[in-house]
């Protein structure tokens, strides 16, 4: 059926349906067109259930989570009171202030300093001007692993064990953040940063009025994925934090993965787990251009 | 390597001056990288040759702590628990990544909305993960009732049973990982040129043959990404392990990878020493695979420059 590719005419033009179908602009549905829609739907729904599934769940009460045939809406609906439970239990107000304090500090350091690097690497020539990019491009391909005990040492003896700077500072910068900056920063025009000079602007003022607009589309992908990965981040804020004031989501929420005074409370972990990534799903939504465009570049030129 | 400026007032200087500014441009984040990367390595590596406990400083033991390795029996399980991980976590999401972008990169309708039905699981934190599969893999839970008219079992220990364990955390890990790999083999998709896969289909291939005759060898540089970010990924495992397996890497360690071992040495055990020297194999390791891929993806227009 693939072969047939010429366009050929689709069944009679006088027919009423025909003609509605056209107008309409419907694709038409070739039985090609019907076999992939069918394994999309399929892949989609099946990776799609379990997110499904925590949304859901979150409403139930406890006893609906494990009912077999599967409860697909909530039968004993309990609106935020599993929400509730879960702020009551633990300091999450807390928790969710500390991981949007790391990931807005995280992402405007990321993005500016990654900006300006970035820059000067693309359009400048200074002595060890190769040497510094491949020694920070080489951090690129270094495992956090392989830092964690050295950092954490460093860290406890600067005295930041369990404190927002242990937190926060070690993360502030990004590598593949100057690395894809400085690609986009070849693109803007030698004699535009030349005229800025012919006028009399200070270098500092060119970057950051002429520079720093013009990268502004890289920027917004850069600070996309930055939040992911700052909000999402796991074994730092485990590692470096002890006391629950200043505990990050990701790690403040394991504790809704036991079972609490010995009573299982599913139904409020999926709450938790709905409110941990509500503004991920919230910026994929809205800014999805930047985020697949962010990830797709952390990708090819990681 | 900073070198001052010549002093006099030519316009050469001019220009080196003005050249400079790139040197101050790039030198917060050199510092940064200096401080937090470089410094971080090295102590590493040497703290990977002492004893030391946090508590005490550490006293250089030469390489004591590598022969201690080749005979600790968890970290030779670790080993081959983190490469049978990696080989779990790489070819079926390569391939079932691959046939994803296929089924997306088509025309049909309702293509965008389903795809991000598809995406939604590169969302959540792999801590969200954990929590939703552990309810999803309960021994009679959702997974088991579904397998039930093929298996006839009341019950499956997902998570406890020794042998299952590590495919369930395989099985977890691929289910957020298929559709974010799909992303970058759809940005591989649509580099190719449009006329290369048509004038295909003129000349009579049909879609099997133009994919594995035009677009698979066209996504070469795409799969040499993918397969190595995936295999670095995989190796570096800790978070699943570490939330959703029983006990931390149980049961019976058979899912403490290498990554686990490091926290549990160093962070558990305050082994900092032989936690340093786990670090330092790991990275080998993982150094191995980085090197494949530069080889590999030589004179590609995505190798880094």
């Amino acid at each position: 059926m693939a072969e047939r590719t010429q366009v050929t005419p689709v069944g009679d033009v006088r027919r009423p349906d025909m003609a509605m179908e056209r107008s309409i602009r419907l694709p038409r549905l070739r039985p090609a067109t019907l076999v992939w829609f069918t394994m999309a739907l399929i892949l989609a729904l099946s990776f799609f259930f379990p997110v499904f599934f925590m949304v859901t769940s979150s409403f139930k009460a406890e006893s609906e989570i494990f009912a077999t045939p599967i409860h697909w809406l909530p039968y004993d609906f309990q609106g935020l009171a599993q929400y509730q439970k879960a702020f009551d239990q633990v300091p999450l107000g807390r928790f969710f202030f500390n991981s949007t304090l790391m990931a807005t500090i995280d992402v405007i350091v990321t993005v500016i300093f990654s900006a300006m690097a970035g820059y000067g690497f693309a359009k400048f020539r200074f002595r060890g001007q190769r040497l510094l990019f491949f020694a920070v491009l080489a951090t690129i391909s270094v495992p956090f692993q392989i830092l964690i005990v050295p950092l954490y040492v460093q860290i406890f003896n600067y005295g930041w064990a369990d404190t927002y700077a242990g937190l926060i500072i070690p993360g502030i910068m990004n590598a593949f953040g100057v690395f894809m900056m400085r690609q986009f920063a070849y693109s803007i025009p030698d004699e535009l940063i030349d005229a800025a000079r012919i006028d009399g602007a200070g270098e500092l003022r060119i970057f950051w009025r002429l520079v720093l607009p013009l990268l502004a589309p890289a920027a917004a992908s850069l600070a996309v994925i930055i939040f992911l990965f700052s909000w999402n981040n796991f074994l730092w804020p485990l590692i470096v934090i002890r006391s629950q004031q200043l505990q990050t989501i990701p790690v403040g929420m394991t504790v809704f993965i036991a079972p609490h005074n010995g009573q299982p409370q599913w139904a409020v972990s999926m709450a938790v787990s709905t409110m941990a990534t509500l503004p991920v799903a919230l910026l994929f939504i809205f800014l999805q251009r930047y985020f697949v465009a962010g990830l797709t570049m952390s990708g090819l030129k990681g | 390597m900073i070198r001052f400026a010549a002093r006099k007032p030519s316009t050469t200087s001019f220009i080196a001056r003005r050249q400079r500014w790139g040197l101050y441009f790039v030198l917060p984040t050199v510092i940064f990288f200096a401080i937090f990367f470089l410094y971080p390595i090295i102590m590493g590596i040497y703290y990977s040759l002492t004893d030391f406990t946090l508590l005490r400083p550490p006293t250089f033991v030469g390489l004591q702590n590598f022969e201690d390795l080749l005979k600790d029996r968890l970290f030779l399980k670790s080993i081959s628990v983190t490469l049978g991980y990696v080989a779990g976590s790489t070819l079926p999401v390569w391939i079932l990544s691959l046939f994803a972008a296929v089924v997306f990169f088509e025309k049909f309708p309702g293509r965008e909305i389903l795809k991000m039905l598809f995406f939604a699981p590169v969302l959540p934190s792999l801590v969200v993960v954990a929590t939703i599969w552990i309810v999803l893999v309960n021994p009679n839970g959702l997974l088991t009732a579904v397998l039930r008219p093929f298996t006839g079992l009341a019950e499956i220990k997902w998570l406890t049973d020794p042998t299952l364990s590590p495919i369930t955390m395989i099985l977890v890990h691929d289910w957020t990982a298929i559709p974010f790999y799909m992303l970058i083999w759809l940005a591989g998709l649509t580099g190719i040129p449009v006329d290369l896969r048509d004038s295909a289909r003129v000349d009579g291939a049909n879609r099997l043959q133009t994919f594995f005759k035009i677009e698979l060898p066209l996504l070469r540089p795409t799969a040499v990404f993918v397969a190595s970010i995936s295999m670095i990924n995989a190796f570096q495992a800790f978070t699943l392990q570490f939330t959703l397996s029983p006990g931390r890497g149980g049961p019976v360690d058979v899912n403490t990878t290498m990554g686990l071992l490091i926290w549990k040495y160093g962070f558990q055990y305050f082994r900092m020493g032989d936690a340093a020297a786990v670090s330092v194999v790991l990275f080998a390791m993982i150094m191995i695979v980085t090197a494949l891929q530069l080889g590999l993806s030589r004179g590609d227009k995505f190798s880094i420059q």
